[in-house]
């Protein structure tokens, strides 16, 4: 329905533009009735003529030839061209001869009187034409005839187009109102171009579709050519540039070829319906440049001719239309029409140039007349050629979203699909899931089980070497108080001997002696030696008594995970007081603690549980070893460092032992990783001390050689 | 008196062990196994107490060490603490009569010390007796050989008391046997 109401008012609008330029022309045909006089001249070449024959004498020369055109066709050469008027002085004195001809580069007009000449007038592009002699803006060349009884007009002519002489005698009244009319049809005609052309430029300028951009370019050549064939570049100033003047023509012919080839390639698609065509047009297009060259190199009328044979070009437009309009393409047929009247109109101004239709102002007008038609026709097709892309785009669009739609249902089907296997994936994950996390409870379980073990497994070893320490001490303390006693009942025999001793007794001497025997058989040496002895070693039991217990109260704060301020050396002894028994079989244990270490923060009973563990593994691989006890050693050692801006407390443990290899060095932190026989140790305690540094920041290194030993270097930042 | 030899690294103890026996026993103490073995060799020891942990060696390779050269002293060990491994290798390779743990009952041990030792002299006496007993077997063994020959050789007896004398003399070597 749409398509059809445009097509009924493109008809409407078509035709009252039709009826307004017939008005038009309606009204300026009482005007334009032209009245020629070409039959009344003669012609001559210059190659006809002697050379360096004076005009005066060619005036009178008898080689004139009579010419029987309306319009004499003086053709398209390089060539000097010589035309004779004979005027009648009696009807026409005091008129006009008027060359309606714009395209002529030069004519000089002399006016012979009785065989002298009398008046010179030059035209052309070379020439500058004095502003007063033109008659409107329409250079035609008038030049006024005088009186003289026997006047002949010579015309000598040069152009680099056809020289066509359109000429006539008239008054002034009517070449000013011809020229009037001219400026008016041609105002119209440029009038019309000027819509169209600003009417396509703001279309591409919203729209932005480059065919509208491409369309105002051709229109803007077709208007120029227009202006240029007619004589109205002066007007605008194109006679400040002689050289550019003179090839206007030229320069217009070759770019409205160019844009026309260019519009009508893109706008009926032809590399697409029409592959022979667009590629025939590729080669007129190359043809055009090769005019363009010949004009830049002056050879102005091979460029003339080059660019009449590719006018021809236009002719092949309308079976490129025929064929992409039957291939369905609707655009293709306003086109058709616009090139068919356009082409029509050519035709008319070439026939007319050859004379077989009259030259007059109608087959004059012809091409301006069809090219604004064309303009305004083509506009219409571009706009139905938007519409037909839009048409194909929306249509496209609808496939697309048919197509998105069959996708979608694809999809969503496919989803379904999806959505089950992933439930029942899932829920399989979930089973696994939950299996695992009972393995994983399971497997957290017995690592606590473990690492208690391990915990239980070091506090019995612990209690072992404590019991033993505290034992001793508490053993030979209780036995010596008892001896002790009994040695000092010996004594206090001796002291009540002694006391009871009289002050005055007459058998003293032999109390006396009686004292001596009881000291004798006492042994009373001895038994003094025997107490110094004892109480030294009561003494030494209860202060290693009192140190253990002071270790062990150091030690034992197992249960503070939480970090307080401690003395490392302090934890030190109190680790070496607790292992002190076991350490005693099995190595040399010495300590080297660096005085004045600051307290730092730290848990003392985990830590405990990490010297422990290094300095009994430590111990053990010195029993190892081949070295007798005295030999065996392990060095304990704390110092304070700076390293990498900071301080840090190091702590050495370092001894003589078997050492390790690198890949049993690699493994010594790996939980369960051991190197003692199966039941001996679980494997742990490395890797719980691992974990007790980590949470203390600690650096931790191991040198280690085979056979001469290991080194823990621990260092705790401060 | 009882002759007890003590060994432990802790010179305290042996101190306080020798004040507190000396009285009862005659008390030998040393902190080195090497200075026991000479002991050893030179006192009549009839019970030897040994601490289990010392540095160079333990109380029961100690008494493993010294056993083959002189098997009849009573052993006992004393420890520190109740080592389940010590208990099973005392038993086992050391032989000990008791396992004492520290720290010491004096009366308790006192006692200890003299079972021992009453066990020591008991199976003295008894090996003594042991030997007298198989002394006078074999003297009997040879008599009852002789009356066999008698018997055998065609004495004038009458054979009634020959079969008789024949058959104590088997009987006596029956005895002899078991």
């Amino acid at each position: 329905m749409r398509e059809k109401g445009f097509r009924w008012s493109f008809i409407a609008w078509n035709s009252r533009c039709l009826f307004v330029l017939l008005s038009l022309f309606g009204w300026s045909t009482s005007v334009l009735a032209q009245d020629y006089i070409g039959k009344r001249l003669e012609s001559l070449s210059q190659n006809e003529i002697p050379e360096l024959i004076q005009v005066k004498d060619l005036a009178a020369s008898e080689q004139w030839l009579p010419r029987t055109e309306v319009v004499p066709n003086l053709g398209l050469s390089n060539d000097v061209k010589w035309l004779r008027l004979k005027v009648d002085p009696r009807i026409e004195n005091g008129q006009l001869i008027e060359i309606q001809n714009a395209g002529i580069d030069e004519l000089i007009c002399y006016m012979v009187c009785d065989g002298e000449i009398i008046a010179t007038y030059e035209r052309g592009v070379f020439h500058e034409t004095p502003v007063d002699s033109r008659i409107g803006t329409y250079p035609s060349f008038p030049i006024p005839l005088v009186e003289c009884g026997e006047l002949q007009a010579l015309f000598r002519l040069q152009s680099s187009k056809p020289l066509l002489i359109p000429l006539r005698i008239t008054g002034p009244r009517e070449v000013l109102r011809g020229a009037h009319e001219r400026d008016v049809l041609f105002a119209a005609y440029f009038g019309v171009i000027l819509v169209m052309l600003l009417y396509n430029l703001f279309l591409f300028l919203s729209i932005g579709d480059r065919s509208y951009l491409e369309y105002s370019i051709y229109i803007l050549m077709v208007g120029g050519t227009q202006l240029v064939l007619n004589g109205y570049a002066p007007v605008f100033g194109a006679e400040s540039i002689p050289w550019l003047n003179l090839r206007l023509t030229h320069f217009f012919g070759v770019f409205s070829g160019l844009t026309t080839i260019v519009f009508a390639q893109n706008f009926l698609r032809l590399s697409h319906y029409v592959p022979w065509l667009h590629k025939l047009l590729n080669v007129y297009f190359a043809l055009y440049l090769v005019a363009f060259i010949l004009t830049i190199f002056d050879l102005l009328v091979w460029s003339y001719s080059v660019i009449n044979f590719c006018a021809g070009a236009i002719f092949f437009l309308i079976p490129g239309a025929v064929i992409t309009m039957r291939k369905g393409y609707a655009p293709a047929r306003y086109f058709l029409i616009a090139f068919s009247v356009f082409i029509a109109a050519v035709v008319v101004f070439v026939l007319k140039d050859t004379g077989l239709i009259p030259y007059n102002q109608w087959t004059f007008f012809a091409l301006p007349l069809g090219s604004a038609f064309e303009v305004i026709l083509l506009s219409l097709a571009l706009a139905s050629r938007i519409n037909q892309l839009k048409r194909e785009g929306a249509k496209a669009r609808e496939e697309q979203l048919e197509l998105a739609q069959v996708n979608e249902k694809i999809v969503r089907d496919q989803n379904v699909v999806l959505e089950e296997r992933v439930k029942k994936r899932t829920f399989e994950l979930e089973e696994t899931n939950s299996t695992m996390q009972g393995t994983l409870n399971e497997l957290q379980s017995a690592q606590q089980q473990l690492i208690q073990s391990e915990k239980l497994a070091s506090i019995g070893q612990l209690t072992a070497g404590i019991a033993h320490e505290l034992n001793n001490p508490i053993n030979f303390v209780s036995s010596s108080a008892q001896s002790l006693r009994r040695d000092f009942e010996d004594l206090n025999a001796i002291v009540e001997a002694v006391k009871t001793l009289p002050a005055s007794d007459p058998n003293l001497e032999s109390r006396i002696q009686d004292i001596h025997t009881l000291l004798g058989q006492l042994d009373i040496e001895f038994t003094q030696q025997e107490i110094e002895e004892l109480l030294n070693g009561i003494e030494d039991g209860a202060n290693r008594t009192s140190e253990i217990v002071r270790g062990l109260r150091i030690f034992s704060r197992m249960d503070g995970d939480n970090f307080i301020q401690a003395d490392i050396n302090e934890l030190m002894n109190s680790t070496l007081v607790v292992l002190r028994s076991n350490l005693r079989t099995q190595s040399q244990v010495t300590a080297d603690l660096a005085a004045d270490l600051p307290q730092f923060s730290c848990q003392p009973g985990r830590l405990n549980q990490v010297f422990m563990n290094i300095i009994t593994n430590a111990a053990q691989a010195t029993e190892s070893t081949d070295l007798s006890l005295e030999e065996r050693e392990v060095v304990v050692s704390t110092l304070r460092v700076e390293s990498i801006g900071q301080s840090w407390i190091e702590v050495r443990i370092k001894d003589n032992g078997l050492g390790m290899d690198d890949a049993v060095k690699a493994q010594i932190f790996d939980p369960f990783f051991t190197t003692k026989p199966v039941g001996e140790g679980t494997g742990l305690g490395l890797s719980i001390v691992m974990g007790i540094l980590r949470d203390h920041n600690a650096e931790v290194d191991v040198q280690s050689e085979v056979g001469l030993g290991t080194e823990f270097i621990i260092r705790f930042p401060i | 008196m009882i002759n007890v030899l003590y060994l432990d690294d802790e010179s305290h103890n042996l101190t306080a062990f020798r004040a507190a026996f000396r009285r009862d026993f005659q008390v030998h103490v040393t902190t080195e196994p090497t200075e026991a073995v000479r002991i050893l060799r030179e006192q009549p020891i009839e019970v030897i107490i040994s601490d289990q942990k010392m540095p160079s060696l333990s109380g029961v390779e100690f008494f493993e060490l010294i056993m083959p050269d002189n098997p009849d002293p009573i052993r006992m060990l004393l420890t520190g603490h109740a080592d389940i491994d010590a208990v099973i290798d005392a038993i086992n390779k050391g032989q000990i009569y008791k396992y004492i743990s520290k720290p010491w009952n004096e009366a308790e041990l006192k006692s200890l010390v003299e079972e021992a030792a009453a066990l020591y002299h008991q199976r003295k006496v008894m090996a003594r007796e042991g030997q007298q007993l198989i002394t006078k077997m074999d003297e009997a063994r040879v008599l009852a050989r002789r009356i066999q020959q008698l018997t055998a050789e065609g004495s004038p007896a009458t054979p009634e008391i020959r079969s008789e004398i024949a058959a104590l003399a088997n009987q006596i070597d029956r005895l002899l046997q078991s």
